[in-house]
């Protein structure tokens, strides 16, 4: 039941910042007031008692609330900075509105009322961020993702219906079946192979695996901004939660059939881990270094899914949070780059730490969250995945490969060492600045005071207008000065959350095991 | 299976030949209304009173959300095959599927519904595979997703009444994203397919003193 508010707040709150997103100031409250209450209202989710509906139940859990708490805190961070650079109207609907359908998709009990709540978030988030305004970029963009939102419910749907799994009862298929027509069991090696190979797909194109990797880098060039994290991250990792709670439950007995599929979607794994990282150091603009990130990554997702091994899964759950907030990071700190500078091409921002040394201290705050040290959930999470996949030198292969974020970033540090270019010497610097008074002489003689207006303005109430007045002229001209400067600040403060979640804050090693809508057992992973 | 079924099942295989096939964007969105009306009863047994009328209702305003922008659609390509084309592949497609009967294919749901499916598959993955008019996508993407709803029933039987309003809330979901695709598309006077890549940028004009 504790679900049941923060759908409600959620889907409100789209609608409201949806009719408000041709008003500037109205539709920047409105939005930044409506993510607060849908963040108020996901701290609030708990375990609790599933509430039953049409057959399946709809229930709340630890690991709902972190990740919904971690999107929407994010996510609010990150629409502050895009806000202090630009407006994006289409950014806190799709930030809300896929929020909702990610919470709907994990809440829910069962493999198909998931994956359709999964595509749901998929569709409501890219039509509310790419529908409005129309350009053609954006309209291809998203008739993209809903042809890759279609596809993928389509194969996952018909996957689970070929080789059910036990979700939250054992011996029943919640939402797909009256109970005791499907059991869980050994599936047909031919079927099981089919599905595996399906459901493999269905993750790499969700991520931007390679060769699927181009819906990535052209969602980076096509979407606003301030809603990249929800597109490129949070409803992807909603995608790879729902697969791996089903995958390793229902084909896990098969695993012993599948060893040539395995060393398929392992092999496709690797590629996508080497060849994104190498794509992301040869990258001249960060989004697409942003971008390639993810696709690399997108490997460490398809061997969770490669291992079948509930341990596995449970590490990439604790995983998959990281990863999320690490590229909210990035996202934010991406659009602080090209607002400082003006472009976002390394070519022209050469020595661009020397303006922007707050942002310099957030990237290499967020290249820790992303590699990690020994003893830290996102080093063991990711280690965990690796080693159940892999072993001897396909899982040192893996893990140079999984480095390669790292190295993208460490790239961009060592760019911004360099001679400062001239845009980079032109641009303005992070120190905060004060308006300038103006002078009381150059503004001509002051209009003498009448009477009246001395004694309205020696009023209390008088004098709280007067210094609201004062504060709100002098905020206005402050804000726009400061704009890079507290840029910078909120960047860092996303740099903050990153660092946080890879060491395991807001317990999210627990979290990840608990069992929940989408996770029926109770598996802990080495070293979480 | 009973005479029902066969012929809930051959208005889906119809409604989505025409919706994919037909050159009226009109008439291909009225095919979709008896695509996606007709589909729900492909099952045995039925689902719930309540879902399946949800399913109907479902049905019917995906079909309007569709309807309302091809009334702004500007004239397109045609579709690559044509309606009578369309027609007959949808019709191999649902003789196929009532065949899978003689393999004996496990499964827990009716011939029909594999038919039907099968018959919406064959019709849609051709336009969403080579998409030359993004106007025909939206609707190609609503048959092929009913073609899994349906292949779902048919392997797996009835879908509980939850997994029967989910199913309508993202045809719903899918139509409304179609349509904003339309209308923006039809904003800008018409947009090629999702496909199209950048063109490479001329190359620069060699200056007059590089004499190679």
């Amino acid at each position: 039941m504790s679900l049941l508010p923060f759908l409600s707040v959620a889907t409100a709150g789209t609608v409201i910042v949806t009719l408000l997103r041709d008003r500037r100031w109205l539709g920047t409250l409105a939005g930044i007031g409506a993510v607060l209450a849908a963040l108020g209202a996901a701290t609030a989710v708990r375990p609790d008692t599933p509430l039953g509906i049409g057959g399946g139940a709809l229930a709340g859990s630890d690991h709902l609330r972190v990740l919904l708490v971690l999107c929407l805190g994010g996510g609010l961070l990150v629409l502050i900075v895009a806000r202090l650079a630009t407006w994006q109207p289409s950014a806190p609907g799709a930030l809300l509105g896929g929020a909702a359908g990610i919470g709907l998709a994990l809440g829910l009990a069962g493999t198909p009322p998931a994956l359709l709540a999964a595509a749901a978030a998929t569709v409501a988030a890219s039509a509310l961020a790419l529908g409005s305004p129309a350009a053609p970029s954006r309209i291809r963009a998203l008739a993209r993702e809903l042809r890759g939102a279609t596809t993928s419910v389509v194969v996952g749907l018909v996957a689970a219906g070929i080789v059910p799994a036990a979700a939250s009862t054992p011996g029943r298929v919640p939402g797909l079946a009256e109970p005791g027509l499907a059991e869980p069991g050994l599936a047909e090696p031919a079927a099981a192979a089919l599905v595996f190979l399906g459901i493999g797909l269905v993750l790499a194109h969700r991520f931007g695996a390679i060769p699927l990797h181009a819906r990535v880098s052209r969602l980076a060039d096509a979407a606003p901004s301030g809603a990249l994290p929800i597109l490129a991250a949070w409803v992807p990792a909603t995608w790879v939660i729902v697969i791996l709670g089903w995958a390793p439950v229902a084909l896990g007995p098969s695993s012993a059939d599948l060893g040539l599929e395995r060393a398929l979607i392992v092999a496709l794994a690797l590629v996508t881990l080497l060849f994104g990282a190498v794509a992301a150091l040869i990258q001249d603009e960060v989004d697409h270094v942003v971008a390639y990130t993810i696709v690399a990554d997108a490997g460490i997702a398809l061997l969770a899914l490669a291992s079948l091994d509930p341990a596995a899964r449970d590490a990439a759950r604790a995983w998959v949070l990281v990863f999320a907030t690490t590229r909210t990071a990035m996202i934010g700190w991406t659009i602080a780059f090209r607002a400082a500078f003006g472009t976002g091409r390394l070519r022209d921002t050469a020595g661009w730490m020397r303006r922007a040394p707050a942002l310099g201290v957030a990237l290499a705050a967020i290249l820790v969250a992303v590699v990690g040290w020994p003893g830290l959930l996102a080093w063991e999470a990711r280690l965990a995945i690796l080693r159940s996949a892999t072993g001897g030198p396909v899982l040192l292969l893996a893990y140079a490969g999984s480095l390669g974020t790292g190295v993208a970033i460490c790239r961009l540090l060592v760019v911004g060492l360099g001679r400062p270019s001239p845009i980079v010497a032109g641009a303005v610097g992070e120190l905060p600045r004060l308006p300038a008074q103006p002078a009381r002489a150059a503004s001509g003689p002051a209009a003498p005071e009448t009477a009246p207006a001395r004694v309205r303005a020696a009023s209390v109430p008088g004098r709280v207008r007067v210094l609201a007045a004062s504060a709100g002229r002098d905020a206005r001209p402050a804000l726009e000065l400061n704009r890079v400067p507290l840029r910078a600040f909120v960047v860092i403060l996303l740099a903050g959350l990153a660092l946080l979640t890879a060491v395991g804050a807001f317990g999210i090693d627990a979290a990840a095991r608990a069992a929940g809508p989408s996770l029926p057992s109770f598996v802990p992973f080495a070293g979480g | 299976m009973t005479p029902l079924l066969l012929v809930a099942g051959a208005i889906v295989g119809i409604g989505a030949a025409v919706a994919t096939g037909s050159r009226d964007a009109r008439i291909a969105s009225l095919g979709l209304v008896g695509l996606l009306v007709a589909a729900p009863f492909v099952a045995d047994p039925l689902p719930a009173p309540l879902p399946l009328a949800f399913g109907v209702a479902a049905g019917i305003l995906a079909g309007f959300l569709v309807f309302v922008t091809a009334r702004r659609v500007p004239d397109g390509p045609a579709p690559t095959l044509g309606l009578p084309a369309t027609l007959v592949a949808a019709a191999a497609g649902y003789v196929a599927g009532l065949g899978a009967t003689a393999v004996a294919l496990p499964r827990l749901g009716p011939d029909a519904a594999l038919a039907a499916g099968l018959a919406a598959l064959a019709v849609a993955v051709g336009p969403i595979a080579v998409t030359r008019d993004i106007f025909r996508l939206g609707p190609a993407l609503v048959v092929l997703y009913t073609a899994g709803t349906l292949v779902l029933n048919a392997v797996a039987g009835t879908p509980a009444p939850l997994t029967s309003i989910a199913t309508g809330v993202l045809v719903v979901a899918l139509a409304a994203g179609a349509a904003v695709v339309g209308s923006g598309a039809a904003t800008l006077g018409g947009t090629t397919g999702p496909d199209e890549v950048h063109h490479r940028r001329p190359a620069v004009a060699r200056p007059r003193g590089d004499a190679r």
